[in-house]
């Protein structure tokens, strides 16, 4: 769906994009992380058509970027951090201006603001200033002028940022709805919760350079070190703290996993006696870093640069 | 507690370069340019009155009355032909014809069929042509007494008796036919003709706040952002911007002629009324209001924040106004100051609105003010399109 292959990226001097090459397979939520100035914006602003690249080959939906740009933008969104519509304009006003703007045919229009509103659970305040709404409620607006041309690729750019737990759950379920509907997702955020949770793929960038990229679960478990992470069903965090105590060997990470250190036979068994003393079920044990945050910084914090 | 408060204010304010424009430069500049303008009508020895003769008599009454006023310092005189154009043309605020027969005023009680005659440009106001009446009557006056006297003396010298004076009338409406260039004969222009044209001005380049501060609001947030990557182009951005605010302008126009025309009137004062063409009225509010969305959008994509656009779109504002002469008329200006007003687009507006409110201009008549006008803004546009491109480029 979206092929790059070494893109290169100057400002002025600075190295923006560092003969980049990536690909990203269609109805993938694939997530793009980096450190500030690693590059992501850039590599999103020139999926857009927003910034042109010094060398290298962008195909999106096989087609050149450069000469089918607003074909590729008409099948594409960008769904900016910012709140980017009219504070004084209400909910369906927003939406019909950003449909209206775009040229979509009215009844496919009409068509396209009920899905917009209805994923995104716009549909009790549609008469409502956007200014009014909650700062959940304004993301998902956010979201939903972003699905008005029904795209196949959706650029997410941080999308969750500053708001509570529930909306930002909210808005999560919503992105990993698109999959169902086939949609393409590139999303950057610094969250890597999120990443773990909605992203089938992910690439690691750092100084212009993709650095690492697969599966979550790969890039976990190819990462081996002398530990074990042991998932588990959800059981409440005292619960595990307070038999994690028993054996200095076993940590608490989450509601869902433990991580052990050190892999010999007799560790695990240990291990595992004792979670079957306390009733906790085992779901997987796999070798790996503890989680995407902890291999994150242990990958970026080598050679950091900011561009 | 109370130190550490004032501490901060102090550095805050110290740091915010567009506080310390609003508070510092643009307060200097305008003294500066207010002064200059004002500078000869608080200057005795500058000339405040600038007029040409045109003496069909050729008697030597009228050179004595000419010689009169050259010797006035408040005046400035002017050579042109006897086939003389508009005051405006001219390039002076009064023209004064002394007709043939001038000197038969001197020997017959009816000074009638002889009088003065004063074309005044008709945007003069009445302190100004007050002040030229008077000069022309006290140098009337000075001719006149001088030839009583010398009568008198010539006459006791020889017969060595007193001689009778003939009563002569001084009335001035006798004496002086006063006639307002492009008017009827009889018509005056109204302060209301006169100051509404500047405040139509002044109004419409209000514009630049709530113009700037939308778009500035519109490039923070990224919605222009996403509205490129929805394709929308810089032509239909920026025609998006123009087309209602021009609306809005000539809303804003109409209004402020309803106001003159209905509102004014209510309180004592002379209604407003339109002497030229409608078709020139559009065509310069058209014009105006395109050089005043130019500017605005030059402006918000120059500036950074809502706040520098508000102050920075204030500034311009008003400097531009006292430039133009909106708020010190140009005939009270010292020429280069009159040359100087020539840069600003208010200047022309205004003097596009004078053309159809007090000189009965028609479209051919506002043509130069709308074209430069025009032009003012579509350069304005360029430049901002360029600008805008530069920095979506540098901040993508």
């Amino acid at each position: 769906m979206i092929k790059i292959t070494n893109l290169l990226k100057r400002y002025d001097e600075k190295v923006a994009l560092d003969h980049l090459t990536l690909e990203i397979k269609a109805g993938t939520i694939f997530g793009l992380l980096g450190p500030n100035g690693a590059g992501k914006t850039t590599l999103i602003s020139i999926l857009n058509g927003l910034t042109k690249y010094n060398e290298g080959e962008v195909t999106v939906f096989g087609l050149p970027l450069d000469e089918n740009l607003e074909a590729i933008r008409k099948r594409c969104a960008l769904i900016p951090q910012t709140l980017a519509f009219y504070e004084n304009l209400t909910v369906i006003e927003n939406l019909n201006f950003f449909g209206g703007i775009q040229n979509i045919e009215k009844g496919l229009l009409k068509k396209n603001i009920e899905y917009a509103v209805e994923t995104n659970r716009l549909g009790s305040m549609l008469h409502q200033r956007a200014s009014t709404l909650s700062g959940g409620q304004k993301r998902r607006l956010n979201i939903a002028i972003g699905l008005l041309n029904d795209p196949d690729i959706l650029f997410f750019d941080e999308p969750t940022v500053g708001i509570d737990p529930e909306s930002r759950n909210e808005i999560l379920e919503t992105i990993l709805s698109f999959k169902e509907a086939n949609k393409t997702v590139i999303y950057t955020s610094h969250y890597m919760p999120e990443i773990e949770k909605i992203c089938d793929e992910v690439a690691i960038i750092n100084a212009g350079k993709i650095i690492k990229q697969g599966s979550i679960e790969s890039m976990l478990t190819n990462e081996s070190a002398n530990q074990l992470i042991i998932e588990i069903y959800e059981t409440p965090l005292a619960t595990l703290e307070s038999f994690c105590s028993k054996m200095n060997a076993l940590t608490v990470v989450d509601e869902s996993s433990l991580m052990l250190e050190g892999k010999e036979s007799e560790t695990v068994a240990r291990a595992l006696a004792l979670l079957e003393a306390e009733n906790v079920a085992v779901k997987n044990i796999r070798y790996g870093t503890t989680t995407l945050e902890s291999l994150f910084i242990n990958l970026t914090s080598k050679g950091r640069t900011d561009v | 507690m109370f130190k550490a408060m004032l501490i901060k204010e102090f550095l805050l304010v110290s740091r915010d370069k567009h506080a310390l424009a609003a508070l510092f430069i643009m307060p200097a500049v305008f003294i500066l340019i207010m002064s200059l303008a004002l500078k000869d009508v608080f200057n005795e020895d500058k000339a405040l009155v600038e007029y040409a003769v045109v003496d069909k008599d050729n008697s030597l009454e009228s050179f004595s009355v000419i010689a009169k006023l050259r010797a006035n310092k408040m005046m400035n005189e002017h050579n042109i032909s006897e086939d003389f154009s508009t005051p405006k043309e001219e390039g002076v605020q009064f023209i004064v014809v002394i007709p043939k027969g001038f000197k038969s005023q001197f020997s017959q009680s009816d000074a009638n069929s002889s009088a003065l005659q004063i074309e005044v440009a008709s945007d003069i106001g009445q302190s100004h042509l007050m002040l030229f009446k008077t000069q022309i009557l006290s140098s009337v006056m000075q001719v006149r007494l001088d030839a009583i006297n010398l009568s008198r003396e010539m006459q006791s010298g020889i017969r060595g008796e007193e001689v009778e004076v003939k009563k002569i009338e001084l009335d001035e409406k006798n004496m002086m036919k006063i006639h307002y260039a492009a008017l009827d004969e009889d018509e005056k222009p109204t302060s209301t003709q006169q100051s509404v044209p500047s405040w139509i001005v002044f109004g419409l380049f209000f514009v630049i706040i709530p113009m700037s501060t939308i778009f500035i609001s519109e490039r923070k947030q990224n919605t222009l952002m996403r509205l490129s990557t929805m394709n929308v182009s810089l032509p239909v951005l920026f025609g998006g911007k123009i087309i209602p605010y021009m609306l809005i302008n000539q809303l804003q126009v109409w209004v402020m002629i309803a106001v003159g025309m209905f509102v004014v009137p209510l309180f004592g004062a002379a209604p407003l009324t339109i002497g030229g063409d409608i078709s020139a009225l559009i065509a310069v509010s058209l014009a105006l209001s395109l050089s005043a969305i130019g500017l605005s959008i030059l402006i918000a994509v120059t500036v950074d924040s809502v706040e520098q656009a508000t102050t920075i779109g204030g500034i311009i504002n008003i400097l531009l106004g006292a430039i133009g002469g909106v708020m010190v008329p140009k005939f009270v200006m010292p020429d280069f100051m009159k040359e100087f007003a020539n840069v600003s687009p208010m200047s022309w507006g205004l003097e596009g609105f004078l053309d159809v409110f007090l000189r009965r201009g028609t479209l051919s008549d506002v043509m130069y003010e709308v074209v430069g006008l025009m032009l003012f803004g579509l350069v304005s546009l360029i430049v901002a399109a360029g600008i805008f491109n530069y920095k979506i480029r540098r901040v993508a």
